[in-house]
C-alpha cells in the first residue's frame, strides 16, 4: 500500500515537473518607436520577462504609428491577432472593440488585482465596446501648458490666469521676436487634441458634444462656434502665430526650449521630449532648470466659459488579450502574467520614470525628473475634464475639423465656416453608417 | 555683308544666353534634388539636440554615434541581407517572367492572348492599399506567411503588370520575322526566347530593372504584412522604426535614413550610363 502510494506520488512529482516545463508561445504586437525617449528601458522590460519565465517564448513584431494600424486591421480581417497586442480603448481600435476580438480584462485580471487602479482606468464605460477590452496604462490630459516661469518673469510678467493675461504680453514679447503661446499645428491634430477640445469643454461642455451625437444639437450651433471663435481670436490677438500651421509637431519643443515661446502647449506625455534621455544622456530642459523655471498650468480663464477650469482628457493606450485563445488554456494563464507584469508596479514605475505617463496603477514610486513629478501635481490640482473632440467623432468627422482649424489659423476661413463644414462632414458620415 | 555679320553675332549672343538660361535652369533642379539628399546626411552627424537649434547649419561637432545607435536599434544587420535577396530576386523573376509573357502577348497570338492580356494590364489600375489585405488572408491559407517565398511571390506579381505591359509593346517592335526564321529553322519557343528575344530586349530589361530595384528595395506597406519575424524583415521596416509623429531624436532618424539611401546612390552612380541608355531605348522602342 505505502509502495504503491510513493509510485503515485513520484509519478505525480514527474508529471508534474513534465507539465511545468512545457513551453508555451506568445506572439505578441508591440507598439513601440526606436528614437523615443524611454525606448531602452522598453526593450529592458521585455528581455527581463524572458528571462523571469524560460517557460514562455515571447515572438515580439514591433511597429508604430499607422502601419501598427493597418497590421492589426489585417490580423483581424483574417482572424488571426497576436495573443497579447496593444491597443487604444477609442475609435483607433475600434474592429476590436466592435467585433469584441480582445477577452474581458476585468473577469482574467480580476478584481484583487484591478483594486490597485484609478477607477476611470476600470470603467467600461471609457471604452468603445463598452467592455474592458483593454486596461489603460493612463489617463491622458491631451491640453497642458509648459509655461517658462523665469522667461515671463524677466519679462516682469506673472502666470497667466485670464486670457486678458495672455492678451497683456503680446507687445512686449512680439518686440523681442518672442511668441505668447507656441502650438505647432502643421500636422493637422494639435489644435484640435491639445486646444481645441479644452476650449469646447469650457465653452460649451460634454453635454453638448453628446447632445450633438444624440441628434439633438449640430455643429452649426453657438456654443460650438463660440469655441471656435476662440481660437480664432488666439491667431488675431497674435497670442499664437499664424506661422505655427507651418511647424511640425516634432521640432516645436527644441524651439520651445531656444526660447523662441514663453508658453507650449500640448499633451501631458510631452513631459518625454524634455527630460533626460538615458541612453544619450542628454535633455532639452536640465532637471535644476525643469525645477526652477518651468511649470504646468492648464490654460486660462475664457471669456464666456460656462465650465471653468475643464481640461480636455482621455483613457490611453494599453494591452490586450485575443478572444481567440481558449478559456483556461496554458496560453491564456501565459497572456495574463505577462499582462500582470507590464502593469506591475514595477514595471509602471520605469515607465513613469521615463515620462512615458503617469500611470493609472496607484500609488506608483519612481525617481523622476521634477517636470514628471509636476505632472500628477497637474492632475489633482485640475480635476475636471471634459472629451477630446477626437475620441469622440470618426476621423470622417475630426479631419475636417482639423483642416478648418487650420484654415481659421491660417486666416484663411471663419469659424461659421469651418462649423457649417463639419457639420456636413457629420451629417455625411452619419448616413454613410445607416 | 555687315549686316550678314551682325545677324551671325545676334545668333551667336542669343544661342549663348539661351545655353546659359538653361544651364541656370537646369542647375536650379539639380540644386533642388541634390540639396535634401545633402541636408539629410549633414544632419545625420548632428545631436538632436544641435538639429533642433541649427537645422541648417554645418555640424559643429559630427558624430558618428547616430550611426551606431541606428544601425543597432534598426537592427539593420540582419535586415540590409534580406532587402538584397527580395530586391535582386523580386527583380530577376519579374524581368524573366515579363519577357516571357511579353513574347507570348506580342508574337503567339491565340483566341486567349487578348483577355489573359487584359487581365494582366487591369493590375496596373490596383493601388497597394486595395490589396494589402486580400493577399494577408491568401498567403494565411497558402501557409506561407512569415516565408521569404512570399515576399517574393507577392512582389513578383506586383511588379508583372507593368512589365508585361512594357515588355509586350517593346518585344512588337522585333520583326516577326526573325521569330518566323527561326522557327523554319527548327528552334521550340523557349529556345527562341533565350536566344533571340531576351539578348533583343536588353533595353527594356535594363528599364525594368532599375524601375524594380528602387521600388522593391523601398516598399513598405506590403512587407509589412507580410512578415512579423524581424529576421525576415527589409531595411524600410528598420527605418520606420524611426520615424513617428512624436518623434525625438532627429540624429538617428536621419542617420537611418542614409543608411537606406546609400545603396540606392551606389546603384546610380555605379549603373548611370546603363540607366539613361536603358530608359532612352526602352522609351523609344516601348
Amino acid at each position: 500500500m505505502k509502495k504503491g502510494f510513493f509510485v503515485l506520488l513520484a509519478l505525480a512529482v514527474a508529471f508534474g515537473s513534465v507539465v511545468a516545463q512545457e513551453k508555451v508561445t506568445l506572439n505578441v504586437l508591440n507598439y513601440q518607436q526606436a528614437d523615443q525617449a524611454g525606448y531602452q528601458e522598453d526593450v529592458a522590460i521585455w528581455q527581463k520577462f524572458q528571462q523571469q519565465n524560460p517557460d514562455i517564448t515571447l515572438n515580439i513584431e514591433v511597429l508604430f504609428n499607422e502601419p501598427y494600424h493597418q497590421k492589426l486591421q489585417a490580423y483581424a480581417a483574417a482572424g488571426t491577432l497576436p495573443d497579447v497586442f496593444y491597443v487604444w480603448p477609442t475609435a483607433r481600435s475600434a474592429v476590436i472593440h466592435e467585433k469584441k476580438l480582445a477577452k474581458d480584462l476585468s473577469k482574467l485580471l480580476g478584481a484583487d488585482f484591478l483594486k490597485d487602479f484609478s477607477g476611470a482606468a476600470t470603467n467600461p464605460n471609457n471604452q468603445l465596446g463598452k467592455y474592458m477590452a483593454m486596461l489603460p496604462q493612463s489617463f491622458t490630459y491631451t491640453s497642458v501648458m509648459y509655461v517658462n516661469k523665469k522667461l515671463l518673469a524677466d519679462n516682469g510678467f506673472d502666470l497667466p490666469k485670464t486670457y486678458d493675461d495672455l492678451k497683456k504680453m503680446v507687445p512686449k514679447l512680439k518686440a523681442k521676436g518672442i511668441n505668447v503661446i507656441m502650438l505647432p499645428n502643421k500636422d493637422g491634430w494639435p489644435m484640435q487634441s491639445c486646444l481645441f477640445s479644452t476650449v469646447l469643454g469650457r465653452m460649451a461642455g460634454d453635454s453638448f458634444v453628446d447632445a450633438i451625437l444624440a441628434g439633438k444639437a449640430k455643429f452649426t450651433d453657438k456654443p460650438f462656434i463660440d469655441a471656435l471663435k476662440v481660437i480664432d481670436n488666439l491667431y488675431k490677438d497674435g497670442i499664437i502665430a499664424r506661422e505655427d500651421n507651418q511647424v511640425g509637431y516634432g521640432e516645436a519643443p527644441g524651439l520651445f526650449v531656444s526660447g523662441k515661446a514663453a508658453i507650449y502647449i500640448d499633451g501631458d506625455w510631452r513631459v518625454g521630449a524634455y527630460i533626460t534621455d538615458k541612453a544619450s544622456g542628454k535633455a532639452l530642459i536640465s532637471p535644476a532648470a525643469q525645477q526652477s523655471d518651468f511649470v504646468l498650468l492648464p490654460f486660462p480663464a475664457i471669456s464666456g466659459e460656462v465650465n471653468p477650469g475643464v481640461l480636455s482628457a482621455i483613457a490611453g493606450t494599453g494591452w490586450a488579450i485575443s478572444g481567440s485563445i481558449p478559456a483556461g488554456s496554458a496560453k491564456e494563464k501565459a497572456a495574463v502574467r505577462l499582462i500582470k507584469y507590464l502593469y506591475s508596479d514595477e514595471v509602471q514605475a520605469i515607465r513613469y520614470s521615463t515620462g512615458a505617463y503617469v500611470p493609472t496603477r496607484k500609488n506608483v514610486k519612481a525617481n523622476v525628473e521634477p517636470l514628471v513629478a509636476k505632472v500628477p501635481v497637474f492632475y489633482a490640482d485640475n480635476p475636471k475634464t471634459c472629451y477630446v473632440f477626437d475620441g469622440m467623432f470618426d476621423p470622417a468627422v475630426y479631419n475636417v475639423l482639423n483642416d478648418g482649424l487650420i484654415a481659421i489659423g491660417l486666416g484663411t476661413s471663419t469659424p461659421e465656416k469651418v462649423a457649417a463644414d463639419v457639420q456636413k462632414a457629420y451629417e455625411t458620415w452619419k448616413a454613410s453608417q445607416k | 555683308m555687315s549686316e550678314a555679320i551682325r545677324e551671325s553675332r545676334l545668333k551667336k549672343t542669343l544661342s549663348t544666353l539661351g545655353r546659359g538660361a538653361v544651364y541656370i535652369v537646369m542647375g536650379l533642379f539639380a540644386f533642388m534634388t541634390l540639396y535634401p539628399i545633402f541636408w539629410l546626411i549633414m544632419n545625420s552627424f548632428k545631436t538632436t539636440r544641435e538639429f533642433q537649434v541649427s537645422q541648417l547649419a554645418l555640424p559643429r561637432a559630427a558624430t558618428l554615434q547616430n550611426y551606431v545607435e541606428a544601425w543597432k536599434m534598426g537592427e539593420f544587420g540582419l535586415l540590409f541581407p534580406n532587402s538584397i535577396i527580395y530586391t535582386l530576386g523580386a527583380t530577376a523573376g519579374i524581368i524573366f517572367l515579363s519577357l516571357m509573357a511579353g513574347f507570348a502577348f506580342a508574337k503567339l497570338k491565340s483566341k486567349a492572348t487578348k483577355p489573359i492580356y487584359n487581365s494582366f494590364i487591369i493590375g496596373i489600375l490596383l493601388t497597394t492599399q486595395t490589396l494589402m489585405i486580400p493577399l494577408f488572408l491568401e498567403v494565411n491559407l497558402l501557409g506561407i506567411y512569415n516565408t521569404r517565398l512570399a515576399v517574393l511571390l507577392v512582389y513578383i506579381g506586383a511588379g508583372l503588370p507593368i512589365g508585361i505591359y512594357l515588355s509586350t509593346e517593346y518585344i512588337k517592335a522585333i520583326p516577326s520575322a526573325v521569330v518566323e526564321s527561326a522557327r523554319i529553322d527548327g528552334a521550340g519557343f523557349f529556345k527562341i526566347l533565350l536566344k533571340i528575344i531576351i539578348p533583343m530586349s536588353v533595353p527594356v530589361a535594363t528599364t525594368l530593372a532599375m524601375l524594380n530595384i528602387t521600388n522593391t528595395w523601398n516598399e513598405f506597406a506590403l512587407i509589412n504584412i507580410l512578415v512579423s519575424k524581424t529576421e525576415l524583415k527589409s531595411l524600410p521596416l528598420g527605418i520606420y522604426k524611426f520615424s513617428g509623429s512624436l518623434s525625438t531624436d532627429y540624429g538617428k532618424q536621419f542617420a537611418a535614413l542614409t543608411i537606406g539611401m546609400v545603396p540606392m546612390l551606389v546603384f546610380y552612380v555605379i549603373f548611370r550610363k546603363q540607366i539613361t541608355k536603358g530608359v532612352a531605348a526602352g522609351a523609344i522602342k516601348g
